[in-house]
């Protein structure tokens, strides 16, 4: 790892974080997106992405909302990727370090959090003088202190870590990367056990069932998939917006139509 | 001044300029989130260029109004433009008429907060997230440069939309138009009907993604006997619906989540060294 890696993969870190606070949760945290950009700076683009893949349905579910708001997939996912790419190994490499940094890094932002409350009193002193500019650039300082702790610890990590971490996933035994390989395969149920839990309900679960079918039947793609359910849901949207009543109507007629 | 057709409020000369700006503003509204205020201060970032507009000869109603959108706001970001368009038309409408009460459009944030971040999360971390990395990661599984561009845009194209057009929305008619969706139940029909997207996707990508097989095999009297080849006659992919299906039924009963990844370890690791999975 050279230093101009180690630079580069520490802002693709401290990107992942700055999307969230200053654009607009534009997904540049996902995996599949970290993958392909370390990906790029290591040279090997196509291990990146699927590495990023493997890592992005284990955290399918890892939304900012709720109790799974614990884990940084942003960092996690990076360093992962990296750590994979240069060890030449694959996905259960990733996951060696990608499950604890995450874990790790969002407690460190828990405490980055706290101190940015206690910045919010300086700002409202600035109001009452009458200074908005200089309550408008705390705003900015938080942003600048979460760039410092995401990139510095990316870098450091990545740049002195390096032997370390070469040596921890090359010294691994036959029966603990058969180990490693079986939580890898069982992690991305949890991602989807996560995403069911926020949005299933008792009428959904006949277009679960639909979806499950197709793709363990068939060998139709996830892009048709999501066509026919669009397709299923606009018909569904037709039928019923045309009885609409009190939205306690509307639950009395999903029962009908399955009972029909 | 500015042209005619560029001026959205024509008492307070607010234009299309600064509608963009509070627009791009918009997209900091967690970048100096706390746990005190929480997004407060992006939120009177963004405002900014409407309210010293609004109060612009007028150096105490502007501290005044800063003190108000400050304050604490939490909210799924894409709809929160909405109720920011929705506060600027409060805004002017204190600074015309005296006897408005300003506490009104604190009370208005904090009502919109609940409804509006769990229709938001629903459609952008359930919907939107969902699909756009779904596709990307069908893509991204081969090698292949359009995944990380497909989830970009599959996502980020309904995420400008609703800040653009909510932002609008809210400042023409944001309070009528709430009520008009909640008495005639269209939302929750519409939350509904991407839920069947939502459900259908993840049985999919359950079947599609999921890669728990079973290397088991006996020997009885001769033949051998592999554990997957019956599996997959009874329900192809049924260890990962089993799989995912409990840690569901988990989550349900609701165990932490750090408690469920820890188990997941200690119990994967173990299969994974006695070779049954």
């Amino acid at each position: 790892m050279t230093l101009i890696q180690a630079v580069l993969i520490g802002c693709v870190a401290a990107l992942t974080q700055l999307e969230g606070g200053w654009l607009g949760e534009a997904k540049f945290r996902e995996p599949v997106i970290t993958g392909f950009l370390v990906g790029m700076i290591l040279g090997d683009v196509e291990k990146g992405l699927m590495i990023g893949a493997a890592l992005q349905m284990m955290w399918m579910g890892a939304t900012g909302i709720g109790p799974t708001a614990q884990l940084d997939i942003g960092t996690g996912g990076t360093i992962g990727a990296a750590v994979a790419i240069m060890t030449g190994k694959g996905a259960e490499a990733a996951i060696v370090f990608a499950l604890p940094v995450a874990v790790i890094m969002q407690f460190l932002n828990t405490l980055l959090l706290t101190a940015f409350s206690g910045l919010m009193v300086v700002a409202d002193r600035k109001i009452d003088e009458g200074n908005l500019k200089g309550a408008i650039s705390i705003h900015y300082l938080c942003g600048f202190f979460t760039f410092l702790l995401y990139f510095g610890l990316t870098f450091i990590v990545m740049y002195f870590g390096n032997d370390a971490i070469n040596s921890i996933v090359n010294g691994l035994p036959e029966w603990a990367n058969n180990g490693l390989q079986a939580i890898a395969s069982i992690l991305p149920a949890m991602g989807f056990a996560l995403l069911m839990n926020i949005i299933m309900e008792r009428d959904l679960i006949p277009f679960f069932v639909i979806g499950f079918v197709i793709a363990a039947y068939t060998e139709l793609t996830m892009v048709a998939v999501t066509a026919i359910a669009v397709a299923i849901a606009w018909v569904v949207f037709l039928l019923r917006s045309g009885q609409q009543k009190s939205p306690a109507a509307v639950q009395q007629n999903v029962v009908d139509e399955w009972e029909d | 001044m500015a042209k005619n057709t560029d001026l959205i409020s024509v008492e307070n000369n607010i234009t299309k300029k600064d509608f963009r700006s509070i627009f791009w503003r918009s997209f900091t509204l967690l970048g100096s989130f706390n746990y005190e205020r929480m997004e407060g201060l992006g939120y009177l970032y963004a405002m900014l260029p409407a309210l010293k507009k609004i109060y612009k000869d007028d150096e105490e109603g502007l501290k005044a109004a800063c003190h108000r959108h400050i304050a604490a706001f939490n909210m799924t970001v894409a709809p929160a433009p909405f109720v920011m368009g929705i506060t600027i038309a409060m805004e002017e409408l204190a600074k015309k008429d005296e006897d408005f009460d300003v506490t009104t459009i604190n009370s208005i944030k904090v009502a919109l907060m609940g409804p509006l971040s769990g229709i938001g999360d629903t459609f952008f971390w359930g919907i939107f997230r969902i699909i756009a990395c779904a596709i990307g990661v069908s893509f991204a599984q081969d090698g292949n440069a359009l995944g990380p561009i497909m989830l970009l845009l599959l996502f980020n194209i309904p995420n400008f939309a609703t800040r653009w057009f909510g932002l609008k929305l809210g400042y023409k008619n944001g309070s009528q138009l709430l009520n008009d969706l909640e008495s005639s139940g269209k939302m929750e029909l519409f939350t509904f009907c991407a839920g069947i997207v939502g459900a259908a996707a993840i049985g999919c990508m359950i079947a599609s993604w999921v890669d728990i097989t079973s290397p088991l095999a006996f020997t009885i009297s001769g033949s051998e006997i592999v554990l997957q080849e019956y599996l997959d006659q009874i329900v192809p992919k049924l260890l990962p619906l089993l799989a995912t299906l409990t840690i569901y039924g988990c989550l349900r009963k609701k165990i932490g989540v750090m408690k469920i990844i820890f188990g997941i370890c200690v119990v994967g690791f173990i299969c994974g060294v006695v070779g049954i999975l």
